[in-house]
């Protein structure tokens, strides 16, 4: 999905040649130090920054060209880490006016996507008629994540959901985004912490410095040592 | 007393079109809309040409007189406003000084600057529980009250009411869930022009059709939106009301040609002690 | 034609203090003031009243700049709270309440008949073939020493400390600088510029009544400091002359264009006005002028 990207700001690239690639119904996590290029390569990834170099593909299409709206219309669902939800809209507002303007590719009606998206996750059913400014984080994520889904995107880019809940919350989140990894939708997903984010996710990859330090199945990341070693200036 | 209320509950009315307009704008757009009086005059006089110009009844006319004003409201933001896209709220701000200045003399130079009438006839006043109310009052009310439930529906039923809430409250966000920025923009144009040129409709018939008309109500237009908490839309008309009831009741204590002295102690008073607005909660307005 | 160039002249010179004192308050300061013919107005009446009620023309205009001085800082208190939007309004619906006031209170300001017969300074020793020339050098002599003070405070600290309010105001207020007070600082030497322009008026036309006063002078101020570049003063004094120049000159076009009345073309120039002030914003936003900033880099 990403060939060869050199991506930054200002000509200063923060990513040095990355290329990743999610396979369809795959899920694979990008974890990484502070300061290792995640947001960019999220960024990157969704339209909010033009590579220097390289190109994005979303199902074999060259979309580098596209900006966020545009990628958004192609199939790209996006969550982003802050500001995720529109606070003055009921949650069934936000699923709708993520529905109006991009159609779900299969023509499903609203109705079932509706549906589809609260039986992914049912927290968030009785709490439709409330402002989503008013809900707790992790139930504003949620929503978020529910948004994105309503038009059936290709993959969807999630970026740190963890960011800003509870542990306790963080575990409950990552319960719900193993649900829509097992219903089989694309998830591409930056996160900070590492267990979590590569107990949901098939593949994981490691970037450090704005390169891909590894490459291969969560699991074994996971079971590995590298990790450790990674994290503590090691190689 | 009551007559007063009454007098200043449609004084409020008439207010609160153009304070939706402007609280309109600014929650999508935002920045301060000065040039709200200009097309408050252009629509009056849009619709004067229709009414007397060319002989069409008074709602033909106003249709009309909408669809035009409109139209150039489009035209003005496809030339002034899309160029300037992204810059600051207050060259924004400047531009709509330049626009007003620029419709009212254009209102000048082509219908003069005589005060006009609508074609229509005068009628008797009713007297209903010892309140003396005229035609134009009545009409006001209703005219008023449609065009807000209309408003309302808009915003929870529509589409594009919807993507206009969307982009109001976090347009990031809003791009990101394919919502088309410019669309939006220009259904924002459409809806705060028709608003203002039926508020010029009414402020004609309430008085008289000039090309001072709408510089007279920028002042307590704006005061009714600060009053609501600038940026909500709907808060605006509540405080159009109240502000139309307080000017009324001054008129106890100072002369009528001072209400603008009122309507501007109300908005220094509210900005000194609430300045998130009545209704606002404090620290979301900037 | 002399006398046609001398008025010209005169009404370049008091527009332009105008807009040097909005590029104070706006350019430098970053506060919208939308009412500057308020101020203007108000300097204007109480020149004009003093000196009718016979107190020495100059000594009238030293009243008059406090006034405006006093008033503005007073009107910029009333938004501290707040960003430019509000001063905006809160400056523009000043400005109409002076206006109404002066229309009605005519038991001080004879409302709409106006006050005639302001003598002008230095009336008594000029012979009135001289008048209009003398003047035309004071209200030079005006331009410039406002021009060379503001350059003066611009240069000095107090002109660092407010562009460092303008530009994050929560910054200047973290290091410990009143914010509050530099702002109705600003305000208050805006506003005696202003009162400076308002008794030139008063002083040249001699009659002033409430209907002289119109939104035409923001307009002007406004299209001065966009194509200076907000904050130069040099550039103020440059795009002063000659878009007012141009502007006051076009009512020459009356002649040419013999199918428009006087009227309309008013309008129309006030239209270009309106227009030019758009294209400006959209074309050149920098404006002529860089500000001028330190070269060290401090600021």
């Amino acid at each position: 999905m990403l060939e060869d990207i050199v991506s930054g700001y200002h000509g200063r690239p923060v990513l040095h040649g990355v290329s990743l690639c999610v396979p369809t119904h795959g899920s694979l996590t990008v974890v990484g130090p502070n300061g290792s290029g995640k947001s960019t390569l999220m960024k990157t990834v969704v339209g909010l920054v033009r590579p220097d170099k390289g190109r994005v593909l979303l199902e074999g299409e060259d979309i580098t060209r596209l900006d966020a709206p545009a990628r958004a219309r192609r199939g790209l669902g996006h969550v982003p880490q802050e500001a995720n939800v529109f606070r003055s809209l009921s949650v069934a507002e936000n699923l709708r006016v993520a529905f109006d303007f991009i159609p779900a590719r299969s023509g499903a009606s609203y109705a079932s996507r509706l549906e589809a998206v609260l039986d992914l996750f049912p927290e968030i059913r009785p709490k439709l008629k409330v402002a989503a400014g008013h809900l707790s984080g992790g139930q504003r994520q949620m929503v978020a994540m529910a948004a994105a889904l309503m038009p059936e995107p290709s993959v969807l880019a999630l970026d740190e959901p963890s960011a800003g809940l509870s542990p306790k919350n963080a575990e409950l989140l990552f319960v719900a985004i193993r649900r829509i990894v097992e219903a089989g939708v694309t998830l591409l997903m930056i996160e900070q912490n590492t267990r979590l984010g590569l107990t949901v996710a098939a593949q994981g990859l490691v970037l450090v410095a704005g390169q891909v330090k590894a490459h291969a199945p969560a699991r074994e990341l996971l079971a590995d040592g590298l990790m450790q070693s990674l994290y503590l200036g090691g190689h | 007393m009551a007559q007063l209320v009454f007098n200043g509950l449609v004084t409020g009315l008439l207010i609160a079109l153009p304070a939706l307009s402007l609280a309109l704008v600014f929650s999508v757009l935002r920045f301060a809309n000065y040039a709200i009086g200009s097309m408050l005059t252009l629509g009056a006089y849009l619709v004067y040409g229709f009414n007397v110009g060319f002989g069409l009844p008074l709602p033909l006319a106003a249709l009309a007189g909408a669809i035009l004003g409109a139209g150039l409201a489009l035209l003005i933001n496809r030339l002034v406003y899309e160029p300037l896209r992204g810059r600051s709220g207050v060259t924004l701000l400047v531009a709509s000084i330049g626009v007003g200045i620029a419709l009212e003399n254009a209102v000048r130079f082509f219908a003069g600057s005589t005060t006009r009438g609508f074609d229509v006839e005068v009628a008797r006043p009713l007297r209903l529980l010892g309140l003396r109310i005229n035609h134009e009052q009545i009409l006001t009310i209703a005219i008023v009250l449609a065009a807000l439930v209309t408003i309302w529906i808009i915003f929870r039923f529509t589409r594009l009411g919807r993507a206009m809430r969307a982009v109001a409250d976090n347009p990031d966000l809003a791009a990101v869930r394919g919502i088309p920025r410019t669309q939006v923009i220009r259904t924002t144009w459409i809806i705060s022009s028709v608003l203002a040129t039926l508020a010029g409709v009414l402020v004609g018939l309430d008085g008289n059709v000039d090309p001072q008309m709408g510089w007279n109500y920028i002042l307590p237009v704006f005061t009714a939106a600060i009053l609501g908490g600038i940026g909500n839309p709907m808060a605006a008309v509540a405080g159009a009301v109240l502000l139309g009831i307080t000017e009324e009741l001054a008129t106890l204590v100072l002369a009528p040609h001072y209400r603008t002295i009122v309507a501007f102690a109300v908005m220094a008073l509210l900005l000194l002690v609430r300045p998130s607005g009545l209704f606002g909660t404090p620290g979301v307005a900037r | 034609m002399i006398s046609y160039l001398v008025a010209t002249l005169v009404l370049v010179a008091i527009a332009t203090i105008a807009a040097l004192a909005l590029n104070l308050q706006w350019g430098l300061g970053g506060l919208v003031n939308f009412g500057l013919f308020g101020f203007y107005m108000l300097g204007a009446y109480v020149c004009g009243l003093l000196v009718v009620s016979g107190t020495p023309p100059l000594l009238a205009m030293a009243v008059a700049m406090l006034a405006t001085a006093a008033v503005s800082a007073a009107v910029s208190l009333i938004s501290v709270r707040l960003s430019e939007d509000y001063l905006a309004i809160v400056t523009l619906g000043f400005a109409e309440c002076v206006r109404l006031f002066i229309s009605y209170e005519e038991w001080l300001t004879r409302g709409t008949l106006g006050v005639p017969g302001i003598e002008r300074p230095f009336a008594g020793w000029v012979p009135a073939a001289w008048s209009d020339g003398v003047f035309l050098a004071f209200s030079f002599a005006c331009l410039l020493l406002s021009f060379l003070f503001l350059r003066k405070i611009t240069r000095a600290p107090f002109g660092r400390l407010v562009r460092a309010t303008r530009d994050d105001a929560t910054v200047a207020e973290a290091l410990g600088k009143n914010v509050l007070a530099v702002r109705a600082k600003v305000f208050a030497i805006g506003g005696a510029l202003l009162g400076v322009a308002g008794s030139l008026h008063a002083f040249y036309y001699s009659y002033i009544d409430p209907t002289q006063f119109t939104t035409a002078l923001n307009a002007y101020a406004f299209m001065a400091v966009i194509i200076a570049g907000r904050g130069s003063h040099i550039g103020v004094l440059i795009a002063g002359f000659s878009v007012i120049l141009l502007l006051e000159g076009s009512r020459f076009l009356v002649d040419v264009i013999p199918f428009l009345d006087g009227a309309q073309l008013a309008a129309l120039r006030l239209f270009i006005v309106g227009a030019g002030l758009i294209a400006i914003l959209i074309y050149k936003p920098d404006g002529l002028v860089r500000e001028y900033r330190l070269r060290s880099g401090a600021s």
